[in-house]
């Protein structure tokens, strides 16, 4: 991929993470892909710039493992769209990873002095 | 399956309209935001990134085993397209490779049958032959045992479950039509049991079958009970007349037994031991349950100290050693076949190189193509097998036209082999293991050939050349170019220089000389059955009878007789004393010959006279030997006159008078020395065992073929009931002794010479193209002063920088490699420089001949012309 140089430091997911981070951002209710990708940048203050190429491949990848689910809705401009919700089973891996993530960032805070942002490394 | 394809055309419609909703709302919310529609959906869009790629990683998420066999029919579907449109490619590449799979199916479909297929017995890997003998012993070519030795394995062993003894012939069956002669086998009860084949009909042998005064019984083969017995299913029981002799039928075997040889029926025997006389024979055993390979190894070589030594030779010339069954099948073609089968292998090495050579070419017009794809986000890996695929596919399209080829060339291999020479041959067929071998050397070679130019082709660098015109990076693939036509030369020469010495070899062969002259002698073997012939005065009076008709054809110039005639298979050797000299102890060949036999054979006498009619029973005893035991007992004098004895210690009557001395006579074909030899007249000779096999030799002014029929006829009128064993020209008995040596040659020189097309076309190739890449600048150089003589110089120093450095590794690999034909080589060295000299000559020509093209082209830039077309 052609490389786009942004002002901005923005952070490269952690493998993993990123499906974290659509579960926790699906807790707020149902989502279209293109929704998703702007609250994750809106809520991490334009920090975090989700992939379309990381994005679908990873609510589709949600979707299979039934952690989220999908139908087609209609926007509030009649254009017909996919939306994602999450599924009893995703609540619980929910709450699975958020131990699991809360765990990692102590355990790298710990490390870290004085503690740095969520995670490390520069684009 | 169809279902699931549904389902996934399905959800591709639906990921195609979840991107399109989120372009869609992209667009929306930026023209919310004020901007234009042309600039918000162009924006959408470069945010959104690639959407092939975005939709193909996504796709990868819905998992099913579906997504490589997607990604392959992908693969597959863009190599047939950019095939299609490059068919001269396309072509080149398919029919050079089908070539070079073809060959290699052909060879294998002959390895699998001969040497890889396993003998139709029961667990055949468990039978073993059991071997003690001279080393090099012409007289037991086989693994074999001698009968004394089998007596006391048989008696020993521990490792064989049982042991068995057999041994190959013909035989005369009467009473069922014509007279006729068959393949036969003379075996020992237990024989057809260890081998695990049951009869068809009836049984086989039981233990005391063969033994002194049982009845004569006899096994059937399916093709003789079919053919002369109209398959009786009654047969058990009934009588078969065998050289002369009733024989009970006890059984007859399944379609398809035929082994040893071509046995078409078997005769139990019993090994009895005698001092004076030396049997030997193969003895095949099935190793006992549990019993291992090396457990039967150890207890041989236990039990080889008290095993006998052939007479006239030391212990250390004996050798000890346990052979799978299969070797005596196979005999001495395995090691010709695995050199035939590395051949063709460098047959196809020089394909996939002049193939991956075009590969290469392309890859420099398919630049463009593939920077493209590059930059529109296909990675690298994708690209390589892309380009893989395309490759397989040529391959395997090529592997498919190589086996109707290959179909085709086993079929003309077996009718170029001499007849009977290659054993199993009626097993030879494409079968399921021949095809995969065929697919997977497809898959394989595509990949030999294609990984290279690949990964060339994809490297970053020439991705980048997107802005550039491709011309710049072509001449990097240059190098490569190169080493691929100098390995191909290399290879050739190798091939070349293989055949050159079996050519060469044939010729020595050719060359020798036989002791006798071949030309116009018709020689026709008999073989008298005791039953009816019960003793030499009867057979004696046969062979005149015969003699006397032969004599009596239109432009007959001499008839003779002798028992083991040059060429015929058979010989006895054996000892003899000469009298008055030190040592006194001779060896040689015992043949029984009548008076016309030095005459018909065309036999020079060098001294003293021939047989004579006056030399029968009542005369004095005499012997005519050859010049090798003249020259070793009687140096300094004449050795006519001398007298020798056949006895070990000689009693006054058994002395024999020398009266004549003949040249040595090659009696087993080129490949051995001419021997010493010693001949007696027929008319004093009374043992029946060197009577009832003869064979009659007519000298004829007139065409051979014309001969022929009347020497049947002669034999007809003499005796009915006896088939000719064989009738045949002495030059083609003489031929055929170097049949085998010429049909490898000739296959070898087939090899070699579609190498030699092969590399020639690999350097016009390799030449043509950097004369068509260099064109703007033999422009230049033309345009700057330089004559067509220089430029022509050009391409021939570039031909030379290629050949030379060719010829060069291909001499060393030859000396290297040559070497696995010594066996096979007569009268030559596997490094004989004269041959290593002209074919390395033959191939700097070739390369010479096949840059003239180019270099003339080269010649011929206008360099107007050349530098407008920048």
């Amino acid at each position: 991929m052609a490389r786009k140089d942004t002002p901005l430091s923005r952070i490269e997911l952690l493998q993993g993470t990123l499906d974290f981070i659509v579960l926790q951002t699906l807790r707020w209710g149902p989502r279209h892909g293109y929704g998703l990708a702007q609250m994750i940048r809106a809520s991490s203050r334009d920090v975090l710039q989700v992939d379309t190429g990381s994005l679908y491949p990873a609510l589709h990848r949600l979707e299979r493992a039934g952690h989220i689910e999908a139908d087609w809705d209609t926007s509030e401009n009649n254009q017909r769209v996919r939306v994602y919700r999450l599924t009893t089973a995703g609540r619980k891996q929910l709450a699975a990873e958020r131990t699991k993530w809360e765990q990692l960032s102590d355990a790298i805070t710990g490390i870290m002095t004085p503690p740095p942002p969520a995670a490390e490394g520069e684009t | 399956m169809k279902f699931s394809w549904r389902g996934r055309s399905r959800r591709d419609a639906e990921l195609d309209d979840e991107i399109r909703g989120h372009l869609a709302l992209a667009q929306a919310e930026r023209v919310a935001r004020g901007e234009s529609l042309a600039d918000a959906a162009f924006a959408a869009r470069r945010e959104f990134g690639n959407v092939g790629m975005v939709k193909e990683i996504t796709r990868e998420q819905w998992g099913g085993g579906a997504i490589w066999l997607e990604r392959l029919m992908q693969d597959l579907r863009y190599a047939l397209r950019s095939l299609r449109r490059a068919p001269g490619f396309a072509t080149v590449a398919i029919l050079t490779l089908a070539l070079g799979i073809g060959v290699n199916t052909a060879m294998f479909t002959v390895v699998n049958g001969v040497l890889l297929r396993s003998l139709p017995f029961v667990q055949p890997d468990r039978l073993l032959l059991v071997s003690y003998k001279q080393q090099n012993n012409p007289w037991a070519r086989e693994p074999s045992l001698s009968d004394r030795d089998y007596v006391l394995f048989k008696a020993r062993t521990k490792a064989f479950a049982s042991v068995a003894t057999f041994s190959g012939g013909q035989v005369t069956v009467t009473g069922a039509g014509e007279p006729v002669r068959l393949d036969a086998a003379s075996v020992t009860p237990e024989f057809i049991g260890i081998l695990g084949v049951a009869p068809a009909i009836g049984s086989t042998f039981s233990p005391d079958d063969g033994k002194v005064g049982r009845a004569p019984v006899v096994v059937l083969g399916d093709k003789l009970w079919r053919d002369r017995y109209s398959a009786d299913p009654g047969i058990v029981g009934k009588l078969v007349v065998v050289n002369g002799i009733a024989n009970t039928v006890v059984g007859v075997m399944p379609a398809g037994f035929d082994f040893p040889g071509h046995a078409e029926l078997w005769q139990p025997t019993e090994v009895v031991v005698r001092p004076n006389n030396t049997w030997s024979r193969p003895v095949v055993g099935r190793l006992r349950p549990g019993a291992t390979l090396e457990q039967a190894v150890a207890e041989l070589n236990a039990m080889v100290p008290q095993f006998g030594v052939f007479p006239g030779a030391q212990r250390q010339e004996m050798a000890a050693e346990i052979v799978p069954l299969k070797q005596f099948v196979v005999g001495n073609v395995e090691r010709a076949l695995w050199i035939f089968a590395g051949a063709v292998g460098f047959v196809l090495l020089i394909a996939c190189a002049n193939v991956a050579n075009l590969l290469l070419m392309r890859a420099t017009s398919r630049q463009q193509e593939i920077a493209v794809r590059a930059a529109l986000g296909a990675e690298r890996p994708r690209l390589i097998r892309q380009l893989l695929t395309e490759s397989v596919v040529i391959a395997v399209v090529g592997g498919a036209i190589g086996v109707v080829l290959a179909l085709v060339g086993v079929q003309l291999l077996v009718q170029l082999a001499p007849a009977g020479r290659i054993p199993r041959v009626e097993e030879l067929r494409v079968d399921g293991r021949v095809l995969l071998f065929t697919a997977g050397l497809s898959v394989f070679t595509g990949i030999l050939f294609g990984l290279a130019p690949a990964l060339r082709a994809t490297r970053r660098e020439l991705r980048d050349t997107i802005a550039h015109g491709a011309r710049t990076i072509s001449s990097r693939h240059g190098g490569m170019r190169g080493a691929l036509v100098i390995g191909e030369i290399a290879l050739a020469l190798v091939l070349l220089a293989g055949a050159g010495l079996m050519i060469r070899s044939f010729a020595r062969m050719r060359a020798v000389e036989l002791g006798f002259r071949p030309a116009n002698v018709v020689a026709m073997t008999v073989d008298l059955p005791r039953s009816t012939y019960r003793d030499g005065a009867a057979m004696q009076r046969f062979h005149q009878s015969v003699l006397d008709g032969l004599a009596a054809l239109p432009d007959v110039e001499a008839v003779g007789a002798v028992n083991w005639r040059p060429l015929g298979g058979n010989l006895i050797a054996g000892d003899f004393q000469a009298e008055g000299v030190n040592p006194s102890k001779g060896w040689g060949d015992k043949m029984a010959v009548t008076p016309g036999y030095f005459r018909t054979w065309g036999i020079r006498l060098r001294g003293g006279r021939e047989f004579t009619a006056q030399d029968d029973s009542t005369a004095v005893q005499v012997v005519i030997v050859s010049a090798s035991i003249a020259r070793k007992f009687w140096p300094n004098t004449d050795a006519v006159g001398k007298r020798i004895s056949y006895e070990d210690k000689p009693t006054a009557g058994s002395w024999m008078t020398i009266v004549g001395v003949v040249d040595d006579v090659l009696q087993e074909g080129v490949r051995r020395e001419p021997g010493p030899a010693l001949y007696r007249p027929v008319a004093q000779t009374t043992f029946p065992f060197f009577l009832e096999h003869m064979s009659f030799g007519v000298r004829t002014a007139s065409p051979v073929a014309t001969v022929a029929p009347g020497m049947r006829r002669v034999l007809r009128i003499v005796d009915k009931d006896q088939p000719v064993q064989k009738i045949a020209t002495m030059e083609e008995l003489v031929a055929s002794t170097t049949l085998e040596p010429l049909f490898q040659a000739r296959l070898l020189a087939l090899f070699s010479v579609l190498a030699l097309m092969l590399a020639a076309i690999g350097i016009y190739g390799v030449l043509a193209y950097s004369v068509a890449e260099r064109t703007h600048e033999i422009g230049i150089r033309v345009a700057l002063g330089a004559q067509a003589r220089d430029v022509s110089r050009m391409v021939l120093r570039r031909t030379l920088a290629l050949s030379l450095p060719g010829v060069a590794i291909g001499v060393a690999g030859a000396l290297a490699v040559t070497r696995v034909l010594d066996r096979l080589l007569f009268g030559v060295k596997p490094n004989d420089p004269a041959t290593l000299v002209v074919v390395a000559a033959l191939l700097a020509s070739v390369a010479l001949v096949a840059a003239l093209v180019p270099a003339r082209r080269a010649a011929r830039v206008d360099p107007v012309i050349a530098l407008r077309s920048e």
